[in-house]
């Protein structure tokens, strides 16, 4: 057994991985190979998950959609638009990242790494939304978990366990996803030039408030070029809030912004077409389009943002110049690492901040090396992982299932 | 009702006095004596009742840690316990237990406006946390109707709801973090003021574990800003299909309130009479709808709900005018467990979660069961998740209607599991629910969710008896799933 395997349901990838748990094989678990993510693992076998494939149930007037693992997530957001409908976590495209153009990959893909997008600090990650799931464990069997209702406390909730675990538990084969209307209207309302520190001192002022912003990012003046938005001056750094909602309601509230921040004298307000594609392209990182170097993510508490920014992205007295953007009001940092320092000092400087900052960071785009050798997630505490290897072992007794993807040796 | 617990371990019983003198030796706070121990011998399902060996109030996460491990070595089981307001009898002592209770963790530890987070420790009321922010115009967001004495971490052991959970998600949403104790002793911090720890999701397997995984210590959760208008609308109907159907239009055109409660005649007469919430009393069923956010976005949606209520041949409507008058209308609501104490010795209060266009069909199957069991019920449903609060009445001094409550409660339950839905929204599976889990779940699910069990409590020390069913049940009862007519692995224990 060698190569690639490309079931046609469920029954079929229950039956090839109880075939590899008894001869002690490991596989690879893809789909459409969107995201080359976590950690590099070489197993002899691909279990490839693309013909799994195709929406079960959707039930507009129940909110929510129950899909076959390896749909395409494009297909899942065409669906559901049809009937002004979306997924409330707003999903994150990596395509432009990895190779320039959009490529969304399936649904069981953007599940197993619980990738969210801007609106995630207002509307909860993708785990939130995960209503249920089935899936085949390490052992071949089919499990389950969840339903279609969305208060559910019935046994444990691994809904939350197996999103982002990076395909490490099971194989998903089944999903069950809440859905939420689509916004009625939506504009953007944006501060120029204001230096890291201000920004998130505005993201602060702003979140205080009940005018229910639900994104709010920061780009700072050297990383501005890509915004190729009629509406937008480039020059200069962007400090952008998102306001959604009846179109009255979302005036009113841009209003009370443009009161609150009255005395800064340089912005803007993006009305609905614009706001989008502002959103589409700060969710897909699109500013990282194509990067050929190291890509990483830091989720920090807001207030310690600016000193992460002054350490590690942008100080002009330091002559610090990363390429970097902040997204969910400064709780996310973006952060390009240039290749020159093929030691990545920097990266075990971040882990350090990070440590005791009570932040961490995930590297979302490195080298064929780096995934091989470094680190991909930041967990410093061996006592989680240890519980991490266990729980590895509860679903798959033999790490058969993608093995060390998300760290070395689990 | 006999429940059947793991067979207490004669050795545990025969040390009980060295293992008081022990925990003597890491706790001030042991209590021995049966009168202190009565306290703590049921929680919020109180029909079932068992002393523990003894009961520690620990002060320190440290103290928690040495009286964890201290049972770990010595094969002692651990049930901990909040505030003892659970429904599902998820703190239940087990007679060679050691109770563990939170109680003494009663500080807030850090309001962080700027990071929108408050840190607490895990005996604090749910209540206290929004009593924290609200100078400043904030809130924490699961609010159960126990709210005024449930503790924060029993909340997370159930993942809470509430009447609110419905825009704003339940308690799993709304946590950033946590400090545990494994029964082993070792100390883990999950999360912190960020979101989305990184490797697994161990705060969300811990949220909703009812405390058979870790002991909670220290919780970070999320706090949000109070909306700038709210306003609630009451809608009255004759029939339960109305009603339904009104629900499911309200959803499906868009509007995501931020509660909509339902409410049946004789809970409308029982929490009127109790609550003077000015309820209209000549319809069979009540629906309070809730808006928020901006006030012209509130009256364009109070609008459009009128609308499609009058379309589903509403009897009945009402938009609070003041703040006061839409907290009269909660009043009611908040009080339905309260109220229904006062017109029946006894009740017991069950928590199903239902596809919300079923709402009508389960209403009318919940009748025609009263029917068969000669007992009353009323209805408390959360319409906006399709949660199902039905309290069903009896005398606990006639053990036969105990009995037939129950059963009463396991059919709704199951019929709640046939229409697509769950056995528990919001309430947890404790003891309660704890033998029907395999009308939910086959052999193979089961068998995985001990396994992860497993691998934080390798001993089975923590909280036994609880969610699963004891050995062997399921099978006694005839329900393993058996897959082509062969179970795969024979050596593992089945139910």
């Amino acid at each position: 057994m060698s190569g690639t395997y490309t079931p046609n349901n469920q029954e079929e990838i229950s039956q090839f991985i109880y075939d590899s748990y008894q001869a002690n094989k490991p596989l690879e678990i893809v789909t459409f190979n969107s995201k080359p993510i976590g950690r590099s693992i070489q197993c002899s076998q691909t279990l490839d998950l693309r013909k799994n494939s195709g929406v079960i149930e959707y039930a507009p007037e129940e909110l929510f959609i129950k899909v076959k693992a390896g749909t395409p997530l494009i297909d899942i957001l065409e669906i559901l638009k049809s009937k002004k409908q979306c997924l409330g976590f707003e999903p994150v495209d990596l395509g432009y990242l990895y190779n320039g153009k959009s490529n969304y990959g399936s649904i069981g893909g953007v599940t197993s790494c619980n990738l969210s997008g801007p609106r995630r600090f207002k509307s909860g990650a993708l785990r939130d939304h995960l209503l249920g799931f089935t899936a085949v464990n390490g052992k071949g069997e089919c499990i389950k978990s969840g339903g279609t209702v969305v208060k559910n406390v019935t046994g444990y909730d691994l809904s939350k366990l197996l999103a982002g675990s990076y395909g490490t538990l099971s194989v998903l084969t089944e999903l069950v996803f809440k859905v939420v209307p689509e916004p009625e209207y939506a504009e953007t309302f944006i501060l120029y030039d204001l230096n890291p520190k201000k920004a998130m001192e505005a993201f602060s002022v702003a979140m205080k408030t009940s005018l229910e912003v639900s994104g709010a990012c920061f780009y700072s003046k050297k990383n501005t070029e890509f915004l190729r938005l009629n509406d937008i001056d480039s020059s200069k750094s962007v400090t952008a809030f998102r306001v959604e909602g009846p179109k009255k309601s979302v005036q009113e509230r841009i209003v009370s912004l443009t009161k609150i921040f009255k005395e800064i004298k340089e912005k803007t307000v993006l009305e609905l077409y614009q706001s989008n594609l502002f959103w589409k392209i700060t969710a897909n990182l699109e500013c990282f389009s194509n990067s050929q170097n190291l890509v990483a993510k830091i989720s920090l508490p807001p207030t310690e943002t600016a000193g992460f920014i002054s350490q590690f992205c942008e100080d002009d007295i330091m002559d610090i110049n990363n390429k970097y953007f902040v997204d969910w009001a400064g709780g996310l940092v973006f952060l390009e690492i240039n290749d020159k320092d093929p030691s990545y000092l920097i990266l075990e400087k971040i882990k350090k901040f990070c440590k005791e900052k009570g932040s961490h960071i995930t590297i979302i785009k490195a080298n064929d090396n780096l995934r091989r050798t470094g680190f991909f997630v930041s967990t410093s505490d061996e006592n989680i992982k240890m519980l991490a290897a266990k729980i590895k072992q509860s679903f798959d007794p033999k790490s058969i299932l993608n093995p060390g993807k998300i760290y070395a040796g689990i | 009702m006999s429940l059947i617990m793991p067979e207490p371990d004669q050795l545990t019983l025969d040390n009980s006095e060295s293992i008081i003198a022990d925990l003597r030796k890491i706790s001030k706070n042991v209590l021995s004596e049966e009168e202190e121990k009565a306290v703590y011998e049921t929680d919020g399902l109180s029909v079932h009742r068992q002393r523990p060996i003894a009961v520690v109030l620990p002060e320190t996460t440290k103290e928690v840690s040495e009286v964890l491990k201290y049972c770990y070595q010595n094969n002692v089981k651990v049930v901990p316990r909040g505030a003892g307001t659970g429904l599902s009898g998820g703190a239940l002592p087990l007679k060679d237990s050691v109770l563990v209770s939170l109680g003494k963790f009663n500080k807030i530890l850090d309001v962080d406006f700027d990071n929108r987070c408050v840190v607490t420790q895990p005996g604090v009321t749910n209540l206290s946390i929004t009593g924290a922010v609200q100078h400043e115009g904030f809130y924490y967001a699961p609010d159960p109707s126990s709210q005024i004495a449930c503790s924060i971490g029993g909340n997370i052991s159930t993942n809470a709801g509430g009447v609110h959970s419905l825009k704003y998600g339940v308690t799993t949403n709304n946590v950033l973090g946590i400090e545990m104790v494994l029964i082993d002793g070792t100390i883990i911090r999950l999360g912190g003021k960020n979101l989305d720890p990184e490797g697994y999701d161990l705060l969300g397997i811990m949220t909703g574990s009812e405390g058979l995984l870790a002991v909670i210590t220290e919780i970070t959760v999320r706090i949000l800003k109070k909306p700038q208008s709210v306003r609630a609308v009451l809608i009255g109907f004759n029939t339960n299909d109305d009603a339904g159907n009104c629900v499911a239009e309200i959803i499906s055109s868009g509007i995501i309130p931020a509660g909509m409660e339902i409410m049946d005649k004789p809970l409308i007469i029982a929490t009127d009479n109790f609550a003077k919430a000015g309820y209209p009393r000549d319809v069979e069923i009540l629906l309070i709808v809730e808006l928020d956010g901006t006030e012209s976005e509130v009256d364009t949606l109070i609008n459009r709900v009128l609308e499609i209520a009058k379309k589903n041949k509403a009897s009945y409507n009402r938009a609070s005018e003041s703040d006061e008058e839409r907290l009269r209308f909660w009043k009611g609501r908040k009080a339905a467990f309260t109220a229904l104490g006062v017109i029946s010795p006894d009740y017991i209060c069950m928590d199903g979660s239902i596809p919300r266009k079923k709402l009508g069909n389960v209403l009318n199957e919940i009748a025609s069961l009263s029917k068969k069991y000669g007992l009353a019920v009323a209805n408390c449903f959360h319409a906006g998740d399709g949660n199902l609060h039905p309290l069903i009445m009896f005398d606990s001094n006639n053990a036969k209607e105990l009995k037939k409550a129950e059963a009463f409660g396991a059919d709704i339950l199951k019929y709640c599991v046939k229409v697509g839905g769950v056995l528990t929204g919001e309430h947890g599976v404790g003891i309660e629910k704890r033998d029907l889990m395999c009308e939910m779940f086959n052999n193979d699910d089961i068998q995985q969710q001990l396994s992860l069990k497993k691998a934080f409590d390798e001993k089975s020390l923590l909280n036994p008896g609880k969610v699963f069913p004891v050995l062997h049940r399921c099978a006694e009862e005839g329900r393993v799933h058996i897959h082509k007519g062969k179970t795969r692995h024979p050596d593992l224990p089945r139910f």
